[in-house]
């Protein structure tokens, strides 16, 4: 057997042994390994050989089916995340969109006689045309009477009528 | 025995995944492997069984080695194979009690199958202790050095020294 190392055997069991120990001990490993020598171990036989092969190449596939099944997936997740993305960004901004056009309409937007569009409005702006007239005339003193009260009538009134029409 | 350079090229072939590669490596090593466990284990049988584990077991292995002395690596696992089977063998011993002296014999390579050879080698290796024969078998067979077989083994190397000093010599004895 041609043994690896370099290593001066005499010198290593010097540094536990005496001389003369080491010497003898040196003559024991070289004499037992040499009946090693002569009696070698069984050897495999061709057909292990080629079974072992056989094998190592079946497992090396299906490692490699393996990553290559591994690869397509994280190809397939990374794709399907960037769809989703696409799809989700180009969703929203069509939302988007759609939700500013449905606040305000187009037609509203445009027109230059918001009252004749939208019907509460127009009703809102009548009365308070209405209202407008009558603390005109409460405050010129048309009416007569407690003009004072009147005015803080029609005043609660107005209230009324600005929280309901907020209120829907 | 394969060139430090060819052995390198090998390597990398089978970390690349190619079945030549571990073809070539098989070439190389089986033989010393075989001859490893079958000292070991003293059955044909068993060393067939943990040459084609090493083996595939190298597939899977093979890029966690990253340089240094590959025959040191190699009957590492080798090493960690046999031991495997051992523990598995005893695990079995353990659970059939009946047959529990049947199994240590098996274990030890006393119990052989009529188309297996017996040398007189191996006879006188089982009256060593199982310690004393493993590290004699992987000086052997791995032909690595003292020293690295006494960090391979996590020991100072006065006692690895010893162990194959004193098993060879008793060996040696044994065998006139």
């Amino acid at each position: 057997m041609n043994f690896q190392d370099q290593e001066n055997l005499k010198a290593l069991f010097g540094k536990f042994i005496s001389a003369e120990e080491a010497e003898n001990a040196l003559e024991d490993i070289q004499k037992g390994e040499q009946i090693l020598c002569e009696h070698p171990a069984p050897e495999p036989s061709s057909e292990l050989i080629a079974s072992i092969k056989g094998e190592t190449a079946k497992v090396l596939r299906g490692r490699q089916a393996n990553a290559f099944r591994r690869a397509v997936y994280r190809t397939a997740a990374v794709a399907a995340a960037f769809i989703v993305a696409a799809v989700v960004g180009v969703n929203l901004f069509e939302k988007g969109s759609a939700r500013s056009e449905r606040l305000i309409s187009q037609a509203i937007w445009e027109s230059d006689n918001i009252a004749a569009d939208d019907t509460n409005l127009a009703t809102l702006i009548a009365e308070a045309e209405q209202l407008e007239g009558e603390m005109m005339a409460l405050q010129l003193g048309e009416t007569g009477g407690n003009g004072h009260r009147d005015l803080l009538e029609l005043e609660m009134e107005l209230v009324e009528i600005d929280s309901e029409f907020w209120k829907g | 025995m394969a060139e430090d350079s060819d052995l390198v090229q090998i390597i990398n072939g089978c970390k690349a995944g190619k079945a030549e590669s571990f073809e070539k490596l098989i070439d190389i090593y089986a033989k010393r492997c075989y001859g490893y466990f079958c000292r070991l284990t003293g059955s044909q049988t068993t060393a067939d069984d943990l040459l084609s584990e090493l083996f595939v077991k190298l597939v899977g292995k093979i890029n966690s080695y990253k340089g240094g002395s590959f025959e040191s690596w190699l009957f590492k696992i080798a090493s960690n194979v046999f031991h495997d089977c051992l523990r598995q063998k005893q695990q079995q011993a353990k659970l059939a009690e009946v047959r529990k002296k049947q199994v240590e014999r098996e274990i030890k390579g006393a119990k052989k199958s009529t188309d297996e050879r017996v040398d007189e080698l191996q006879i006188q290796l089982e009256k060593l202790d199982g310690d004393t024969k493993e590290v004699i078998m992987l000086r052997f067979y791995s032909q690595l050095s003292f020293k690295e077989i006494a960090r391979m083994r996590a020991e100072p190397i006065g006692t690895t020294l010893a162990k194959v000093h004193r098993g060879l010599k008793k060996l040696r004895k044994l065998m006139e």
